[in-house]
């Protein structure tokens, strides 16, 4: 605790001192001088042009090469952290208690016409998690440190078709974004699911090589090559791929404008057993008995005025050798979440949203169906562009099994800091 | 195991190779791009405008303001002796006419908007499709095109040589020697340059003075530089960037519409491309656009908030907006405090017809 707080005031006043002479991340934000609806419907949900503005590498839509490099303008670092507190409750006993969520460090930028780079570091928080898991004992973090994003991005080599990202980046394919998610304690629970020894996680962000591209009128793609095993090391051979498709109608990106609909597979490899002997000088061990697991699915992002109503289902399929339960059979299991989300007031100050997630594992492994329904308030203080302050309140009711299910109700209420 | 090693690294460099090949041929194709000097190379704060820079070549001084302010009034540099440059730049119609598109002499229409020539000094190109690299270069256009002043530069030259009060001021400026049409280009530009504003309501919040914006107005800034998008394009003091695009604006001729930057650099991305505005004073000249073709400021928004119009070389910045009637209403309104104040803008009279030079 003492350590996080020295880090995150030694932090902040760094920040403080180099920031200011600059003009987002709010380092894009300062170094535009936009304000965050710029390109957030609220942060950190990215409306169109936000969108537009990722893909185009970080760089202004159109105007590649027309902008300051981060060596014409001020080093662009940012910072978010969530701080607050959490309510919770199961089998009608309660607990509560103040917590830091998380703290991520990012930095990105453009280094010439058309290379840009985003880097997130986020630090390890010595405290014990405020999810589900309850009261902690210390030795289960509420963050670990790891390097979240360290990706290089080409972009407009075919101008405006081909793309490339190289690094660890969050792959293509997650066009419901869990890093861009309104929500900070309820998950995509779909995204982490998977069989009981497949450590795939859909939302982790991965390490490879990513093309991605847009088409008249409104197709994109995004093709990637990865690893497929997160903050984790390869331990096999074998790469994943992906494919994600998506057509958007109307004007917009079907973020906050127009309508999306999308589809998109996946398909890894990962080992069942570890020959130790055979260790790279990378440290990865020569993994045998490689079983494959694919996801394939769609989703959906509806607008209509400041109304975003967004789904995603998909459909999981683990090889037998991952399944503990039913060791002939392939894990197969699916789910999904639905959101809907509004934005209101001037410049969107107040956003709201419902969400609905459910994930439905085979018959026999009723133990790990799940139900999860909540809701948020968020109130942004400002409309700056150096730093913007939320004040945000979050609940989730879930239910947990089919037969005697647990229940567990979690309210949080927190600060969104970002600068 | 080695050789797999061998082969793997060798196709990532071929591919990197391509990859870097492909781009830097990528590269070469790119449009070629006006010169904008560094320190203005993208988005800038808004705030009060920098004073001007005369270019080296056309020191201000105050007899030659004073002589361009004449000219810029005077009919008689026009062939009928009943145009001037405040036809069409009227400083009562916010430096602009009433439009949708200019009527110059013997009432000929036109194509495109009057733009205003009120903080035109701030521009880095002048016109709707930047053709002219500044306000010197641009002054000598409208003399001697038939639509708009109707003269040839030789006629014109003759008529004011023939006012002696122009004689003297001429002499006491450029000294002896025949009157040049640059001597007059140069004394109307540097007197547009002295047509800038230095005060408005947001002008004073932005030096401080936080009371002199209501608070519809100022969330109008923040929606203007937030969920509006506008200070994407319209970016910096002089609320402009410069550049040339494309909001899909309904030609006025669909058989043959306008192609605005594209005539001037033949580059395919500039069709239908228009130069950004400044938006400073805007409230005092509609119709909008470079065609007049939205009446009022509060249709323009509208426009905006569909995403603009229908266009396949549409700007990829231009996405509806989602914006509610009180986000539309404290756009309009914040528009409204860019209004100058200061005189040598707000001034409808600047100069009596009677004291023109005899
Ligand atoms: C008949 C009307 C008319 C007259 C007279 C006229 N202009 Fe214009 N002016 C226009 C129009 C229309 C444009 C835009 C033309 C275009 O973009 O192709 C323009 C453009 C300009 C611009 C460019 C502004 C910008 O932001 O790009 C300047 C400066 C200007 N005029 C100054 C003058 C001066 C000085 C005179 C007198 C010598 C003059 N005009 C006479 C109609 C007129
Ligand atoms: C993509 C860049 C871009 C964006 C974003 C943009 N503008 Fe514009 N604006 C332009 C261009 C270019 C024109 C002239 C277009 C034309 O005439 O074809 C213009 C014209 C205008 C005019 C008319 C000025 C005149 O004298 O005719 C106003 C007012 C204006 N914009 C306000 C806004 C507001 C308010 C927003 C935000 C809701 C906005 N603009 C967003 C580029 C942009």
């Amino acid at each position: 605790m003492k350590k996080t707080l020295t880090i995150l005031f030694t932090v902040s006043l760094a920040l403080l001192v180099f920031g200011q002479t600059a003009l987002a991340i709010p380092a894009f934000a300062r170094k535009h001088a936009f304000n965050c609806n710029m390109c957030h419907v609220g942060f950190t949900k990215l409306n169109d042009f936000g969108q537009r503005f990722r893909d185009n590498g970080y760089q202004i839509p159109g105007q590649q090469g027309l902008e300051k490099t981060v060596f014409e303008s001020a080093f662009p670092l940012a910072m978010r952290t969530t701080a607050g507190y959490s309510l919770y409750g199961t089998g009608g006993q309660s607990t509560g208690g103040f917590h830091i969520y998380n703290l991520d460090l990012l930095s990105g930028g453009v280094l010439h016409k058309n290379i840009s780079y985003m880097f997130i570091y986020t630090p390890r928080i010595d405290e014990p998690a405020a999810d589900f898991t309850g009261p902690g004992t210390g030795d289960n973090p509420a963050q670990l440190a790891a390097i979240e994003s360290a990706a290089v991005v080409f972009s407009n080599i075919v101008r405006d078709k081909l793309n490339l990202r190289v690094g660890r980046f969050e792959p293509g394919f997650q066009l419901i974004s869990s890093k861009r998610s309104y929500y900070i304690l309820q998950p995509y629970e779909i995204y982490s699911f998977a069989g009981t020894r497949n450590s795939f996680d859909f939302s982790a962000n991965q390490i490879g090589i990513e093309a991605t591209g847009r088409f008249r009128p409104g197709l994109k793609y995004a093709l990637g090559y990865i690893n497929g095993t997160g903050a984790n090391p390869d331990n096999n051979k074998f790469n994943d791929v992906y494919l994600a498709l998506s057509k958007t109608f109307g004007k917009g990106e079907g973020q906050s404008a127009g309508q999306r609909i999308g589809v998109f597979g996946y398909l890894g490899w990962q080992p069942t057993a570890l020959l130790v002997p055979i260790v790279s000088p990378v440290g990865d061990v020569n993994g045998v008995d490689n079983r494959g697991y694919y996801r394939f699915g769609g989703d959906i992002s509806l607008n209509w005025r400041t109304f975003n109503l967004q789904g995603m289902a998909f459909r999981g399929v683990d090889n037998r050798d991952f399944n503990d339960f039913e060791p002939t059979l392939n894990y197969a299991f699916w789910g999904g979440v639905a959101e809907l989300d509004w934005a209101g007031l001037p410049n969107n100050r107040l956003v709201a949203s419902l969400m609905y997630n459910w994930v439905r594992p085979p018959d026999y492994n009723a133990v790990h169906k799940l139900d999860a329904c909540s809701a948020l308030v968020r109130y942004y203080l400002g409309s700056w562009s150096a730093v913007n302050v939320a004040i945000h309140a979050e609940f989730t009711h879930r239910q947990l099994g089919s037969v005697a299910p647990i229940k567990e109700n979690l309210f949080t209420i927190l600060l969104d800091f970002d600068f | 195991m080695r050789r797999t090693l061998i082969s793997i690294a060798l196709s990532v460099v071929v591919l990197a190779a391509a990859a870097g090949l492909i781009w830097a041929l990528a590269d070469q194709q790119a449009p070629p791009l006006i010169q904008i000097n560094a320190q203005v190379l993208g988005p800038q704060a808004i705030g009060p405008l920098p004073p001007v820079v005369a270019p080296p070549g056309n020191p201000p001084s105050s007899a030659k303001i004073r002589l361009g302010k004449e000219l810029y009034f005077d009919p008689r540099l026009s062939a009928d002796g009943a145009i001037s440059c405040a036809t069409c730049h009227d400083p009562a119609l916010g430096w602009s006419d009433e439009g949708p598109t200019s009527a110059g002499i013997r009432g000929q229409l036109g194509g495109r908007r009057s733009p205003p020539v009120s903080n035109a000094a701030y521009s880095p190109l002048q016109f709707w499709d930047g053709r002219s690299p500044s306000l010197e270069d641009q002054a000598k256009g409208p003399i001697q095109n038939p639509v708009e002043m109707g003269n040839t530069h030789e006629a014109m030259i003759q008529t004011v040589s023939g006012i002696s009060a122009y004689q003297t001021e001429f002499k006491a400026v450029y000294g002896e020697g025949p009157i040049t049409v640059d001597q007059v280009a140069e004394a109307i530009a540097a007197f547009e340059r002295t047509v800038v504003t230095t005060d408005s309501r947001f002008d004073r919040y932005a030096r401080g003075d936080h009371g002199s914006l209501t608070p519809l107005e100022k969330e109008g800034l923040e929606i203007f530089n937030g969920k509006g998008h506008c200070t994407a394009c319209h970016w910096g003091p002089y609320f402009s960037d410069g550049r040339f695009h494309n909001l899909g604006v309904p030609p006025l001729d669909p058989e043959k519409p306008d192609l605005g930057r594209y005539d001037v650099t033949k580059n395919p991305r500039d069709r239908r491309a228009f130069k950004t505005p400044t938006i400073r004073d805007a409230a005092r000249r509609p119709p909008y656009l470079h065609n007049g073709s939205e009446k009022t400021l509060e249709s323009l928004i509208e426009f905006y908030d569909r995403g603009g119009g229908k266009d396949p070389n549409l700007d990829p910045l231009m996405v509806p907006l989602g914006l509610s009637k009180h986000e539309k209403a404290a756009l309009v309104a914040f528009i409204k405090s860019l209004d100058s104040l200061n005189p040598e803008v707000a001034n409808v009279k600047p100069i009596d017809p009677r004291d023109l030079p005899r």
